[in-house]
């Protein structure tokens, strides 16, 4: 397998989280190299406030229950066990400008960088993903 | 069978992927290589996951047992040093299943852990993981000829030498081992 994966999260629905937070995770638990390049809607999962409410995609809201039943963890807890497995989250900096989002508004121990900063991580993976 | 001796036991029950192989990561930082994990989970994708894993990382996938609900895997921390075969007397897999299908009274030694012992042996071994030797060596005879048997001929290399020190008089490595066996084997679980 890989030794290096980039991933854009460029989508900020809860599934959205799911999937980039659990390949994060799982690929560096695989002795993977991870960086994530957060952008546009996906800046909303390292949002402090915004990643508590992670929309469930329209007349998808039946699923909440899913979530329950099958015990998956939040994604608090993937956000602690990614950052505790050294993946690497970037938040787009032409974004936040965007949307005025300040570095403060984020969650703590993430890099800021423009698309350049992503692409220099992204050049020798292995595996590139867009969520 | 239900009690696989192990090193440590880690309880996945209830946890969806990945948290599953995201806490066997962790705790196999904890053993030494060639200890052994029991991984008890209940997320039917593990399984898969698992082998996956171990394959990349270079950790031995021994083997998996669904009961109910719990799934229980076994996995042997890899990593070990690459050692020299260095006990003279060796005799390869196909001899000595030549000397089996001649029904020669033969007495084989394993010495691997017992949960790789308890998912694939060859029939009428006898079991004594390298750590239990000198604690074990009354069960043997030192006079008899023994052919002592593990993965890839390393740890039995080990034993071979501390049974001759021992006073063990016509014991031999047999090469590779297990992990090249094509003869008949068996299992101690379902």
């Amino acid at each position: 397998m890989s030794n290096k994966v980039a991933i854009i999260a460029s989508n900020g629905s809860l599934f959205d989280a799911y999937k980039v937070f659990n390949i994060a995770t799982a690929s560096a638990a695989t002795d993977a190299e991870v960086g994530i390049f957060f952008t546009f809607e996906g800046l909303n999962l390292i949002h402090k406030e915004g990643n508590q409410h992670l929309p469930l995609p329209e007349g998808k809201e039946h699923f909440q229950e899913g979530f329950k039943a099958a015990q998956v963890p939040s994604i608090d807890e993937l956000i602690v066990m990614a950052k505790d497995l050294g993946v690497k989250f970037i938040a787009c900096q032409m974004t936040m400008d965007v949307m005025n989002v300040k570095k403060e508004d984020l969650i703590y121990g993430i890099d800021v960088g423009g698309a350049v900063t992503f692409l220099d991580f992204a050049k020798d993976a292995n595996v590139n993903l867009t969520f | 069978m239900t009690n696989i001796q192990t090193d440590k036991v880690l309880d996945a029950k209830g946890l969806a992927c990945p948290m599953p192989i995201v806490k066997t990561k962790k705790t196999m930082n904890e053993l030494e290589p060639g200890q052994v994990l029991e991984i008890q989970a209940t997320d039917k994708g593990s399984t898969a996951d698992l082998k996956a894993w171990c394959d990349n990382i270079g950790h031995q996938y021994i083997g998996t047992i669904e009961k109910g609900e719990i799934i229980h895997h076994f996995v042997r921390k890899g990593g070990e040093e690459i050692e020299e075969i260095k006990y003279p007397h060796l005799i390869e897999n196909e001899e000595l299943a030549r000397k089996l299908e001649s029904n020669e009274q033969t007495i084989i030694l394993d010495v691997r852990e017992p949960s790789e012992f308890a998912f694939h042996h060859i029939p009428g071994s006898i079991s004594i993981p390298f750590g239990e030797l000198e604690q074990r060596m009354d069960d043997l005879n030192k006079e008899t000829e023994m052919y002592v048997i593990c993965r890839t001929g390393n740890r039995s290399d080990l034993a071979a030498q501390k049974l001759t020190q021992l006073g063990f008089k016509k014991v031999f490595n047999v090469v590779p081992g297990m992990s090249e066996w094509k003869g008949i084997t068996e299992k101690l679980i379902d």
